[in-house]
């Protein structure tokens, strides 16, 4: 809490390339921010807290979770429940949601940066883009959900009701809008002088795509893959509606239906709430800075 | 247990009204599920202990016992259970054999022309139908055809109640109404809940209105709402029975936060045997998982049981109840006729057969199969079983639960204003005058 | 994160930077533009469909003119419905907006320790939906919860059996994911504040909280709106959420339009009024998003100074 720190001893250490912004807030930090502060640290408690008790209770022998204080560490920790978790088919659930979001953010995004790459570089000459982009435009203001009924209805009728492709059609294509809005703005930003400079050297567009702009979005795709992969991995609506049978269940379905079977087996829920996440945390450690970066840069634009 | 068939028949003898739409059945698909390459016919049913081992291990004997014709057995929890079934009967994936609980949810099926009509096949094997409880085909029967074989335990709905609760405050269990809102505060001092209830499930809120109103005004007062009569929840027994169990809840009757507790999860069922509520309404089919979960709850003799105490002044006869005449197994009518033959097989060899029996009455059902006396007293739980098969054959009226006589539609509004008046969020007229505007639906 | 809705920024065509060859690029934004069509406006039109049809789901479907509107709008649910939305949606902002606002300013320091809180915050972010609901029904449980065990007797209340209670969880848990999220827009946007006009404040002598409304919130007025946008339009969308956790229930305290939707067709098999619904839904959600947009793009300009 201590740390009150003035501008002079930390602008040594400004990471390079922060420029004036990274100064803006050095001087304001003078005095230190209270009441910032105060909802900072007691936000940590609100947010450990829960996620500690997640944790100790999935490791807790299912007797002792009722006659333990609910914070402490577990007694006599146990692996039971996450054996338990497993042998109910976790892999094929996890092999599933696998599936599911590479199916649908890799083409998604690709088709999203093709068309954004397009609107960028032709919306001035072209009606039918300009009018696509609109679309994509309104697109982002619709709840996802109000279309479920029909989205049903066409699934069942191109035979695909119970199968991960079911989930993953709808997936792409309300991916696009958003996709396409912020590889948009990417594309925009690529200096004219190097497109300009490839039209010299005789490319094509679709050369031009795939050798500058691809490269140079880079960062952007990366983090609409991310977006796009998080809300995927954990959708819930589409596999609920349009699949059926344990063998397409994804793993959002499967935690819902483990609180079914496990009944007040809270220990063995939380395992499955843990089990489900963690390769989530994984890749977070992994690519912690581009999704924090990523998050707030599609937004901050 | 012959005579109990009455009202249920009754219910369901209603006229379909409206014509049935078998015109999906034009752009379905070709054929149920996937993988079942061939002959290999589905079944979908119900998870949870005890039911769920068993219904998968008449199913692994049938496999066991006939190489060719295969059964691939999936099992769902219950409150997803009928909208899984809908959905994928909508998406012409319906599983060769369909579990269910008969009734409303079965007409609708039928309605949609998505089963078979079975009375033939009964007429042909008549050994098949003759072994079960006459009483079990009414909620099988629509329009005066069999649609469903019934299957599984007969489960009325019945009061437990933990004997060391009752040793606590020095009280017998409730002979009436009157002594259950007498018992209630006294509970309450002894910081015990008088009485579970998972109510975010709904239909178990409802299972106390089935009883009041029985008990009440007899079981007529809910045959005119079934039979579609104006007003008929404005009937004075039925405004009566909605204000007790506002009285009830009002003086603290129900566990804290009853509201958010889940049937499905079992806690109810946890906060009887743990020891925090008294008394608990509730089907036959917790004893298993009671006996099961509840440590030697069950086993120690704690668990007190009995048929729901009169309601003084009351029309209703005591011996009347409310629940399940049995569980029902229909073959869809999209399924390929190799899968139907195999379904027909499974229903005659397989169901009900005396492994299946026996481990039904293990764990505390009793199966809807005549001449189980014998069985039941060589069981294991030869007091609780006698008690249930007594129940249930002794009742003047052994009625259908209200969500599963109902149509789908009709259930929906239902368990949502029970929600509400369990809420207090709606008076008993406000309920009897939003119910009475779907009635007949 | 399901389905955030985005903020609005508009594309601005390139003018002039294709050349005379646009023409040719059009097939590029086809596959995007088909399968957006297939599953995102093929489905829009169809719900308009089918809210003036009669379907149960499993049988035919049958014309039935304006049945499905009349019942829909003539049943008290759809206003309990929406005001259930608007709460939903004005409660959780009201509480995220100043709570991450603060977070994000002191998030914006660039002190070590508060990057790894940062990093501590964002992992409600990376639950589901369906984990969150899970977990909070368990903690929450007043017989067995985490307030049971700590003895605390505030925390023992019954959070899902009440209405209003319920209706707090459900915020209380939407900002418990989505606060780090938008505390970290907040973060982005106070450190592209020109530190020239801290400079000039404190030389004027301003106080820190004088600074804060003076010059931190103006200039934050376009983040403001792009976090506002997102939470709004993301809470009608709010739907595996409540399903999970409450159900709408007790009753139909959290029964929000989405889930009505889901209810009626799904569960009673009213198919036409559900779709109804889900027509209302969508025009809400196009509302708001205009509204939002309006109120933004004015203004957009003006806090923007450096670019970007």
């Amino acid at each position: 809490m201590a740390t009150l720190t003035t501008g002079a001893d930390r602008a040594a250490e400004a990471p390079p390339g922060q420029g004036p912004r990274g100064r803006a807030r050095r001087a304001a930090v003078g005095r230190f921010n209270w009441l910032g502060g105060l909802a900072g640290w007691v936000w940590l408690v609100i947010v450990v807290v829960p996620l500690y008790w997640i944790v100790i209770t999935s490791l807790k022998a299912r007797a002792s979770y009722y006659a333990q204080n609910p914070l402490a560490p577990p007694s006599d920790p146990t692996l039971e429940n996450y054996r338990s978790v497993i042998e109910s088919d976790f892999a094929r659930y996890f092999f599933n949601s696998v599936v599911v979001t590479a199916g649908a953010v890799v083409p998604a995004v690709l088709v999203s940066f093709m068309a954004a790459y397009a609107i960028i570089r032709g919306a001035a000459g072209s009606r039918f883009l300009r009018w696509a982009n609109v679309l994509f435009l309104m697109g982002l203001a619709i709840p996802l959900q109000a279309t479920i009924i029909p989205v049903y209805l066409i699934i069942i009728r191109l035979r695909l009701y119970d199968t991960l492709l079911a989930i993953i059609l709808p997936s792409i294509a309300f991916a696009v809008p958003l996709s396409v809005l912020v590889l948009a703005n990417f594309v925009r930003d690529v200096p004219k002088e190097l497109f300009e400079s490839m039209r010299m050297d005789g490319a094509t567009e679709w050369r031009t795509l795939w050798h500058l702009a691809f490269p140079l979005t880079r960062p952007a795709l990366v983090t609409v893959s991310i977006y796009n992969g998080l809300s995927i991995w954990n959708g819930f609506l589409l596999p609920l509606i349009l699949t059926q049978s344990p063998e397409q269940r994804t793993l959002p379905l499967a935690l819902w239906t483990f609180q079914g079977e496990y009944g007040v087996n809270v220990p063995a829920v939380l395992a499955s709430v843990v089990l489900a996440t963690l390769p989530i945390l994984v890749l977070y450690a992994l690519g912690r800075r581009q999704l924090l970066s990523g998050l707030t840069l599609g937004f901050g634009k | 247990m012959a005579h109990s068939a009455m009202s249920r028949r009754s219910f369901l003898n209603l006229a379909a009204g409206t014509g049935a739409g078998v015109a999906l059945a034009a752009c379905g698909s070709s054929g149920p599920g996937q993988g079942g390459g061939g002959g290999e016919a589905t079944y979908w049913y119900l998870t949870g202990a005890p039911g769920e081992q068993i219904r998968t291990n008449t199913v692994n004997r049938f496999n066991k016992a006939n190489s060719d014709s295969q059964i691939k057995p999936t099992a769902f929890e219950n409150d997803a259970y009928k909208t899984k079934i809908r959905t994928a009967i909508g998406a012409g994936q319906a599983p060769t054999i369909i579990w269910g609980w008969g009734g409303g949810g079965l007409k609708s099926w039928v309605d949609a022309g998505q089963v078979d009509d079975l009375t033939d096949w009964f007429a042909q094997n008549a050994a098949v139908k003759d072994r079960l409880f006459p009483s079990s085909f009414g909620a099988a029967t629509v329009n005066g055809k069999i649609y469903a074989m019934p299957c599984e335990t007969v489960e009325p709905i019945v009061l437990f109640y933990d004997k060391r609760a009752f040793d606590k405050i020095k009280a017998v269990p409730p002979q009436s109404w009157g002594e259950i809102m007498a018992l209630v505060p006294k509970f309450n001092a002894a910081g015990i809940a008088p009485f579970s209830l998972a109510g975010q499930s709904r239909w178990t809120n409802m299972m106390w209105l089935e009883f009041l109103f029985d008990r009440i005004g007899g079981p007529e007062v809910f045959q005119a709402v079934f039979d579609g009569e104006k007003g008929a929840w404005s009937n004075p027994a039925a405004l009566d029975a909605l204000t007790k169990v506002q009285d009830l809840i009002k003086a603290n009757g129900f566990v804290k936060g009853f509201s958010s507790v889940v049937a499905d999860a079992n806690a109810d069922q946890a906060l009887l045997y743990t020891g925090k509520a008294a008394m608990m309404l509730h089907g036959t089919w917790t004893y298993g998982s009671m006996a099961e979960e509840g440590g030697d709850f069950v086993s120690g003799g704690n668990l007190g049981f009995m048929n729901f105490p009169p309601v003084e002044g009351g029309k209703g006869d005591p011996s009347n109840t409310v629940g399940n005449p049995g569980q029902y197994l229909a073959i869809s009518s999209k399924a390929t006729a190799e899968q139907k033959e195999t379904a027909k097989k499974f229903f005659s060899t397989a169901v009900l057969d005396d492994t299946e029996i026996t481990e039904w009455l293990d764990t505390g059902g009793v199966p809807i199969v005549k001449g189980s006396e014998s069985k039941i007293s060589s069981s294991k739980a030869p007091e609780f079983l006698t008690f249930v098969n007594e129940t249930a054959s002794k009742a003047k009226v052994f009625a259908q639960s209200w969500d599963q006589a109902l149509s789908p539609t009709a259930a929906e509004k239902l368990l949502d204003n029970i929600a509400k008046l369990f809420q207090l969020s709606i008076t008993p007229q406000q309920y009897a005058d939003n119910m009475n505007q779907v009635i007949g639906q | 994160m399901t389905g955030l809705a985005p903020p609005a920024v508009r594309v601005r065509p390139a003018a002039g930077s294709a050349g005379g060859r646009s023409g040719s690029l059009g097939w590029m934004a086809l596959p995007a533009l088909a399968i957006f069509v297939a599953f995102g406006v093929v489905p829009l039109v169809g719900v308009l469909v089918l809210s003036f049809t009669r379907w149960d789901g499993i049988g035919a479907i049958h014309p039935a003119g304006l049945d499905s509107w009349r019942t829909v709008l003539a049943d008290p649910a759809l206003p309990h419905a929406l005001w259930v939305t608007f709460l939903v949606m004005a409660l959780s902002w009201a509480f995220q907006t100043p709570m991450s606002l603060l977070m994000g300013v002191f998030l914006a320091g660039h002190q070590r320790y508060r990057e790894i809180l940062a990093v501590i915050y964002v992992v409600p972010l990376l639950l589901s939906s369906a984990a969150l609901a899970i977990t909070y029904k368990a903690l929450l449980d007043p017989n067995f919860g985490l307030g049971v065990g700590l003895g605390f007797s505030f925390l023992v209340q019954d959070w899902l059996g009440r209405g209003t209670l319920a209706l707090g969880v459900v915020v209380f848990v939407v900002s418990w994911q989505f606060i780090p999220f938008h505390a970290l827009i907040y973060q982005g946007g106070v450190r592209q504040i020109p530190v020239t006009l801290y400079e000039a404040a404190q030389i004027d002598g301003a106080g820190r909280v004088r600074q804060f409304f003076s010059i931190t919130l103006p200039q934050l007025k376009y983040t403001i709106i792009t976090s506002s946008t997102l939470m709004v339009v993301g809470s009608l969308t709010f739907f595996d959420l409540i399903f999970v956790l409450t159900e709408g229930g007790p009753g139909d305290a959290t029964r929000v339009l989405a889930l009505d939707m889901y209810k009626r067709g799904f569960q009673a098999n009213l198919m036409g009024p559900a779709s109804a619904i889900a027509v209302i839904l969508v025009l809400v959600g196009l509302a708001l998003a205009l509204l939002l947009r309006r109120l933004g793009g004015r203004d957009a300009s003006a806090s923007q100074q450096e670019g970007m």
